[in-house]
């Protein structure tokens, strides 16, 4: 009888229960997000932009369209319901790409994420919350990846820090199809560098502007990181947030090909204050990103 | 009676860790290295990320700018707006605003 009822109640559960286990921990094993460094680069450099994740309804015309314009190439990771591409630059690991169904009926922004650097995330995620920042998603580890969390800051921007476990990008100059930079576009640009500088203890610098609008440089390790700007005041269909830059050899042309790919120009190619040309763009699901030349005689000295 | 009651709370637990061992599947809760991705973000939709005017002008210097810090007609600069002291601790008077790191890969 004992044995019957053991039979009957037990061993089914244990089973379940191990298979459940087994599943979940196979899962868990599929979703290895890449480092960002092989080897480690042993560096820190809080603040800066050490990565990028853009949110996609569809990542097979993401791929297309992205590999088309920069030659960045993929590498898909699935792990139950996520479908995620990490985009390598010649090899190496630049951002990464995730593809979330919009319910029917409903419009949402496909957006890039801007991750930021934070060597003691913990400490940084509480100054921010303390601060006004919102969290979105909570600190979660990835063990090659990191350690990394999602936040809105006090004027609704999402952003993520992320504490690298393969420590942050060296202090080069970026390669033609990678990230070179990133500006953060907010109604009161000198409270939102504040806050940052709270954060991840930015330098600030003021330089002059034509328009009356703020324009501030965020710099660590005597290298600007981003810039802060007033956003333009003659829209009430503005808000905060951050856009990170490629660099290209020729704005123009690379403009012209987001065209051909399905893309949009939001701002037409202009010079900048290196003197330099940019350009803001949209990928075919609308994720605004910008372009951006930078000869190697722009960057004329290193600092000291 | 009792024997029979123990057995099939047994079973019961051993159900209800399964259904969490299922949950935490599904939420990557309390599973360090994660399952699942949390980095997925939608903005809202309906605003523009564009339209901006002649002289908004976001990329960084050549180094090394100097910053103007005199006051001038069209901004206050280094003094926050109207004036005001700047919400920020500004960069020590005197220095120039670096620029992005200018050595290649490989050299």
């Amino acid at each position: 009888m004992k044995c019957t009822y053991r039979r009957r109640y037990g061993l089914p559960s244990l089973l379940a229960a191990v298979l459940l286990l087994s599943g979940a921990l196979a899962h868990a094993a599929d979703f290895q997000l890449p480092a960002l460094n092989s080897p480690p680069s042993g560096e820190h450099h809080a603040g800066k932009m050490i990565w990028a994740d853009l949110t996609t309804p569809d990542l097979a015309a993401a791929e297309k369209f992205y590999g088309g314009l920069f030659g960045w190439t993929f590498q898909r990771i699935r792990a139950g319901d996520v479908n995620y591409a990490v985009a390598l630059l010649d090899g190496r690991p630049i951002g990464g790409m995730v593809e979330k169904t919009i319910p029917a009926g409903e419009h949402q922004q496909s957006v890039w994420l801007t991750f930021l650097a934070a060597n003691d995330i913990d400490a940084v995620k509480k100054l921010a919350v303390s601060h006004g920042a919102k969290v979105l998603k909570d600190i979660k580890s990835y063990p090659l990846r990191g350690r990394q969390c999602v936040l809105s800051d006090p004027e609704g921007a999402p952003f993520a820090l992320l504490a690298s476990s393969s420590g942050d990008t060296p202090d080069y100059l970026p390669a033609t199809g990678d990230w070179i930079w990133s500006s953060l576009h907010a109604k009161d640009a000198g409270a939102e560098a504040a806050f940052y500088q709270n954060l991840l203890g930015y330098d600030v610098f003021d330089l002059p502007s034509d328009d009356g609008l703020q324009h501030l440089i965020l710099s660590t390790d005597d290298f600007a990181r981003a810039s802060a700007n007033d956003l333009e005041r003659d829209s009430a269909h503005r808000r905060s947030h951050w856009l990170n830059f490629v660099r290209v050899e020729n704005t123009a042309a690379t403009a012209a090909k987001v065209v051909a790919l399905g893309g949009r120009v939001l701002v037409e190619p202009r010079v900048d204050r290196h003197g330099g040309m940019l350009a803001v763009v949209a990928d075919p699901a609308g994720a605004p990103f910008g372009l951006m030349e930078w000869s190697e005689s722009d960057t004329k000295a290193e600092p000291k | 009676m009792k024997t029979l009651r123990t057995r099939l709370m047994a079973s019961g637990l051993g159900t209800m860790a399964a259904l969490l061992l299922c949950a935490c599947e599904v939420t990557g809760v309390g599973v360090e290295g994660s399952v699942g991705y949390d980095g997925g973000y939608y903005a809202p939709y309906g605003y523009d990320y564009g339209g901006w005017g002649a002289g908004y002008r976001v990329g960084p210097g050549r180094c090394c700018d100097h910053r103007d810090d005199h006051h001038d007609d069209h901004h206050d600069v280094g003094r926050g707006r109207a004036g005001h002291a700047p919400a920020y601790r500004p960069a020590p008077a005197g220095r120039s605003a670096p620029s992005i790191p200018g050595r290649s890969r490989g050299h």
